[in-house]
């Protein structure tokens, strides 16, 4: 136990210049949010009570927010596992999509199979049906080198799309008083609640699986320093004999199964049935995470439930007091831009520090100064 | 077959025309980063804010050129942001250029909210749309003059940018600084010009132009705000780039096929396919274009 | 007659023309300039040497604005630098051809010459027409050969450095910094080079400083003579009083210790066996033209080769990091043709590449990490060949670090804050302790401090003394010459001529470095025949 904690203020430690401006980003994103209340009329005192209150006022309301954690959690994992090999997945909406849509087709055919056999099979497919998205554009981004960017936003339109289609056309649910939506998932393979009248599912338990498992293959495992080489500097890997275009893609297509995990669990763990409205960009907030983060699984799991509170919060606050809850993603943001211009910022006052040190050791004459760039 | 027929009529070229006007404007913008070496993802944000200042300040001063100005000003702003993190502060153009569309897509909606009390789309009779440009001399012409009338003025202004921003480039010295800035930044440091200032200037003219296309977006044709009206356009127009490999009329002509398959998206819709699926063509086709790009380009390469 | 000489010679001792005033120069982790004072006189070739990282660079770096010194002031004609930009140093008459040319390489000879200072018609328009007249007389009015109109990416290495220095002479440069400017050029292309150096001198009064580590070249051009060492200056002198040895002793504070480099052993099997190999640049055009060579346990074959001429492509497709074209690569006799990477390690070999920085390491992974990639999966490091054994990983690479003498840095710090020599140690180390019985290696020692260099050399000299075959490429002629058993050219991805030890000698194998073409290598003849491979494409 106390190596243990030893071992978490060495850590600590390490990332001190990093949590401190990380920390001091949150708060400053906070007072930018609370100049644009004010500007556009609102209190932020009220604004700011009011998503406390929205993410913890309540089991049921703790519960929404554990339930946004896990997916923030999940898609920003995603994300990491992808730019740790080096491609970005931008497409983690169309593989949720997709993953949601092919879990809730083959829980609506195999009804009537006791939920031991069909559950799993979901599982699979939805895994399926993410990553072989996933795989498009890697494959075309490492045998062709087509920017996998552009590829996996504009497959993301394809996707929703596509499902949209599927939920107005060929898949159009018979229920009356529902339109644009596919037929309920069987009532025996949906997710228990953990928190009643939350949205927080037992998918909570396989997402701290999935969330374990990624941790503990970037970080502790040899696949993992493989995909941190092959990602830092593909020809470096490729010179040192690894399978450079095997671990992009497998870590895309892994990346892309998360995703398709992720709209199973919004299938069986909350709507019980695909909407085209499965996901509102929740794959973009997760990548957020991951970018603030810097792409670390640890710090992804942890800023994930502070984005939840957030994010879960703001929603609640738009209800409560008016305020839209599109604030969240502008806070997101602004914390992204300082943590952005803290490095450079950080990087020119070692610089000056540097030039002040070496001016006194030549003994202060006086003279003039630039800031120095290391080239 | 007469079904078929139907879809390809005029309007489907003079919906290419309006279709392809924002793409090829950003587009334009684009390709002057991409010069001056800037991966500029950010384009989707800065045409959404364009296209909301010219909404607010059009509906506010009943005035469409000032609408069309705050989009410039409200460009050159996001252009300078962007400049100043991924020049200045040397930041990740990947990171900080999807967290400009964040940014941009929430505040936007955000300021419908607490300025017009509007959740989705903000329309309203007090916005002054972009004039349209009738010529008497073009009706007398069969074809051309139906096609080439009564569009936007945008849709010509776009067709003299496209040719500006050729000759500015590839005919005018800051053109040459802007492409030396992009190829090998030292050599024109050492020649005495700043690259950084270079650099700076293309994401400032990007920013103006991603401007104008919002502009044109939402003072076009339809005279309204939607929440997320870009509809990934700054991605394609990023798409068209490549396509078009940062030359101009390559570009301008990738653009508007672009605008062909959205334009005939739409016929196709009013032929009878559902319009989720229609939806669909632009954006498959993009990714059909950039492969296409790329294994032609292997080609090239292998004959020489 | 004779006074007037003796005019000119007063003329070039009094007025200086260039003044560092207690110039310092700080750069994180590094002074690169310490308290140095130095005048730079009217008319002169001025030869600043010392060895890698002695700050040479920095100072000129400094005089022509790209830095701003720390501390002191520099002086151009009696007139203060302020700014301390380029633009300020090209007013005040100073020009720099910088050791990477500083060349857009889509541009044109002309554009690049014009750069930042177009003729313009209409005021907003270049004038190309006259941008290439301009190029045209300067081409005439000095005697450097070249097309106006040629792509400069398209372009041999020689004939960019003239772009480059016709750029400064558009300028109106009157003092030309010239860093390292023989380092890419063949014996023959350097004795062309000093030749228009004494000829701007002579006839155009202007100033040259020239900055070398090679001291023969300093003996054959400059007038007089700064020694650098660790940032600070050393001692000035008229070349006309030192010798190279002086020279030698005072760039790096002690006798000289080279050559004395102990090879034992006999050559055995042949190990790297290539046959009738083409490849093609990363252009796409051919590099490599039906090379053949074999290697023996036990030697050192290196290949003498001016930058470019396909020595890099071959050690790539070799090694497969290169797609092959055509031909056979044998590795300890398995065929080892159109593999990766990976698998032709397995045959026993292992890999120094040329560019350390893009290849050879992983700069945001610690030094431990870079350490053992490529033996990560072995059951030492990994458990089942998943599990990261942290420990056993921090022990061996403490003691590669020990064994490698990796100063000033730690197991955890990143690769890509490492000082060159420590990172090119880091590459040596980790691909030495593979043990294969062949290595292919090339610019062993490009950008490394002169106790790594003689380091490495050794421990060179120790794998071929153990017996293993070993393929060396290095632009450092020098250095080709001091490792190599054997000795080929290659000159137009060819192979041209082949000296076995005793049969070694500098100039003759420059001859081969062009070509052997002893009759026709001159300027006019280099000149036309890139033209013709400009028009080809």
């Amino acid at each position: 136990m106390k190596a243990f904690m030893k071992k978490i203020l060495k850590t600590l430690k390490k990332n001190r210049n990093y949590l401190i401006s990380l920390g001091l980003s949150i708060l400053a994103a906070f007072l930018l949010g609370a100049l644009l209340m004010l500007v556009t009329g609102y209190d932020p005192m009220k604004g700011y009570a009011a998503m406390l209150k929205g993410a913890f006022g309540s089991s049921r309301v703790f519960g929404n927010t554990l339930a946004k954690m896990l997916t923030l959690c999940l898609t920003g994992l995603a994300t990491a596992v992808g730019a740790r090999a080096g491609l970005f997945n931008v497409g983690g909406e169309g593989q949720l999509y997709l993953g949601g849509m092919a879990a809730t087709v083959v829980g609506i055919w195999l009804c009537g199979l006791p939920a031991a056999v069909a559950v799993p099979l979901a599982f699979l497919a939805a895994a399926a049906a993410g990553g072989a998205y996933a795989w498009v554009p890697a494959a075309l981004k490492v045998k062709l080198g087509v920017s996998e960017v552009i590829a996996t936003i504009m497959l993301n339109s394809v996707a929703i799309y596509f499902c949209t289609w599927l939920c107005n056309g060929p898949l159009k649910t018979a229920d009356k008083g529902l339109s644009g939506a596919t037929d309920a998932v069987p009532d025996n393979f949906v997710f228990g609640q953990v928190i009643a009248r939350s949205n927080l599912s037992t998918a909570i338990f396989y997402s701290a699986v999935i969330a374990f498992l990624c941790w503990y293959i970037m970080e502790k495992t040899s696949t993992g320093l493989e995909m941190k080489v092959t990602g830092e500097n593909p020809r470096f890997a490729f010179f040192s004999g690894l399978k450079k275009d095997r671990i992009m893609i497998w870590s895309m297509v892994a990346s892309g199964a998360i995703c398709g995990l992720v709209g199973m669990f919004e299938v069986y763990g909350y709507q019980h049935r695909f909407l085209p409205t499965i996901s509102n960009e929740f794959f973009f907030d997760g990548m957020l995470v991951a970018m603030i983060m810097n792409y670390s699984p640890l710090g992804i799991i942890l800023m994930s439930f502070f984005f939840a509170v957030i994010d879960i919060g703001a929603s609640a606050m738009e209800l409560s007091t008016g305020i839209s809850h599109e604030l969240s993603d502008i806070i997101f943001a602004i914390i992204i831009f300082l943590m952005a211009a803290e490095g450079g910022i950080s990087r020119a006052f070692s610089a000056r520090q540097l030039q002040k040190k070496a001016r006194r050791q030549i003994g202060g004459r006086e003279k003039v100064c630039r800031e120095v760039e290391p080239k | 077959m007469n079904q078929i027929l139907d879809v390809f009529n005029m309007g489907l070229l003079q919906n290419t025309l309006r279709s392809a006007t924002p793409v090829i404007l950003a587009a334009m913008g684009g390709l002057l980063t991409e010069h001056a070496g800037i991966m500029n993802i950010g384009m989707d944000g800065m045409i959404l804010m364009g296209a909301f200042a010219a909404v607010a300040v059009s509906f506010a001063l009943s005035s469409a050129a000032m609408g069309v100005a705050a989009a410039v000003a409200a460009g050159i702003l996001a252009g300078l942001f962007f400049a100043l993190f991924v020049v200045k502060l040397k930041s990740d153009e990947f990171i900080i250029g999807m967290a400009l569309n964040t940014f941009a897509g929430a505040l936007t909606v955000y300021l419908l909210r607490s300025i017009f009390g509007v959740k989705g789309t903000f329309s309203d009779k007090g916005i002054v749309g972009l004039p349209k440009v009738h010529l008497d001399v073009l009706d007398h012409i069969p074809f051309l003059g139906q096609l080439l009338n009564d569009n936007s003025i945008f849709v010509y202004v776009t067709w003299g940018i496209v040719f500006l921003t050729w000759l500015f480039l590839y005919r005018t010295p800051y053109g040459f600084w802007m492409r030396a800035a992009g190829e090998h930044p030292q050599s024109l440091e050492t020649a005495g010009v700043s690259p950084v200032r270079m650099k700076f200037l293309a994401s400032i003219l990007c920013g103006i132009l991603c401007g104008l296309a919002g502009a044109h977006l939402s003072l076009g044709y339809l005279t309204m705000f939607t929440e997320g009206m870009s509809g990934d356009r700054g991605f394609i127009a990023f798409a068209c780039v490549l396509f078009g490999m940062a030359n101009p009329p390559k570009v301008f002509l990738a653009a508007l096929l672009f605008g062909f398959l959205q334009a005939l998206g739409l016929r196709l819709q009013s032929a009878g396919v559902p319009a989720d699926l229609t939806s669909i063509i632009p954006y498959a086709s993009t990714v059909l274009m950039m492969v296409y790009v790329v294994v032609s380009g292997k080609k090239k390469k292998k004959k020489r | 007659m004779q006074e007037k000489i003796q005019e000119r010679a007063e003329e070039k001792g009094q007025t200086p023309v260039v003044r560092f005033d207690h110039v310092s120069m700080q750069f994180p982790g590094v002074l690169a300039s310490d308290d140095v004072s130095l005048e730079i006189r009217q008319g002169e070739v001025f030869a600043l040497v010392g060895e890698n990282g002695a700050g040479k660079s920095t100072l000129m770096n400094l005089l022509y604005g790209i830095h701003t010194p720390t501390a002191g002031e520099i002086y151009v004609k009696g007139k203060k630098l302020v700014r301390h930009e380029p633009s300020e140093s090209i007013e005040a008459g100073i020009g720099m051809v910088h050791q990477h040319f500083m060349l857009v390489p889509s541009f044109t000879v002309a554009q690049n010459i014009v750069l930042s200072r177009e003729p313009r018609k209409l005021g907003i328009f270049c004038d190309l027409k006259k941008a290439e007249e301009e190029t045209r007389q300067l081409v005439e009015e000095y005697g450097l050969k070249v097309d106006p109109k040629a792509v400069v990416g398209e372009i041999s290495v020689g004939l960019q450095q003239r772009v480059e220095i016709l750029k400064t002479l558009h300028r109106g440069a009157e003092i030309l910094i010239l860093d390292e400017p023989t380092a890419v050029l063949t014996p023959q292309e350097t004795d062309e080079l000093f030749a228009v150096i004494r000829r701007i001198v002579r006839e155009k009064n202007m100033t040259v400083i020239i900055i070398t580590h090679k001291l023969y070249e300093v003996m054959a051009i400059s007038d007089r003579v700064g020694v650098m060492r660790q940032g600070k200056l050393i001692g000035v002198e008229e070349t006309k009083n030192v010798s190279e040895r002086i020279l030698a002793s005072m760039m790096v504070g002690r006798e000289v210790l080279l050559d004395q480099l102990e090879k034992t052993g006999k050559p055995g099997q042949v190990l790297i066996d290539v046959r009738d190999v083409h490849a093609d640049d990363n252009r796409g055009l051919p590099a490599v033209n039906g090379v053949s060579l074999q290697v023996r346990a036990g030697e050192i074959l290196g290949i003498a080769a001016i930058e470019g001429n396909g020595q890099s492509e071959l050690l790539e497709v070799i090694t497969g990091m290169r797609p092959l074209r055509q031909g056979q690569v044998f590795i300890a006799g398995q065929n080892a043709s159109g593999k990766d990477p990976g698998q032709i390690r397995a045959m026993g070999l292992a890999h120094i590449p040329e560019d350390r920085i893009a290849t050879g390491v992983s700069s945001q992974s610690s030094v431990k990490e870079n350490l053992i990639i490529g033996k990560e999966r072995q059951p030492d490091f990994a458990k089942k060949g998943i599990h990261l054994r942290q420990s056993s990983i921090a022990r061996y690479a403490s003691d590669l670090f020990a064994k490698y003498d990796l100063r000033g840095a730690g197991i955890e710090t990143e690769a890509g804050s490492l000082s060159g020599g420590n990172m090119q140690k880091v590459v040596v180390a980790r691909e030495f302790s593979f043990d294969t019985p062949i290595l292919v290696i090339a610019q062993p020692t490009r950008g490394v401090d002169i106790g790594a260099m003689e380091f490495i050399h050794q421990q060179i000299i120790r794998k071929r003394n153990e017996g293993c075959a070993i393929l060396l490429v290095s632009a450092d002629l020098d250095e080709v010459l001091r490792l190599s058993d054997r000795v080929i050219t290659m000159y137009e991805g060819r192979v041209t001529g082949e000296f076995p030890a005793e049969k070694i000698d500098r100039m003759e194998i420059g001859y081969y470095m062009t070509g052997s073409r002893k009759e026709e290598v001159g300027g006019e003849s280099v000149y036309e025949e890139d033209t013709e491979n400009t028009e080809e494409k």
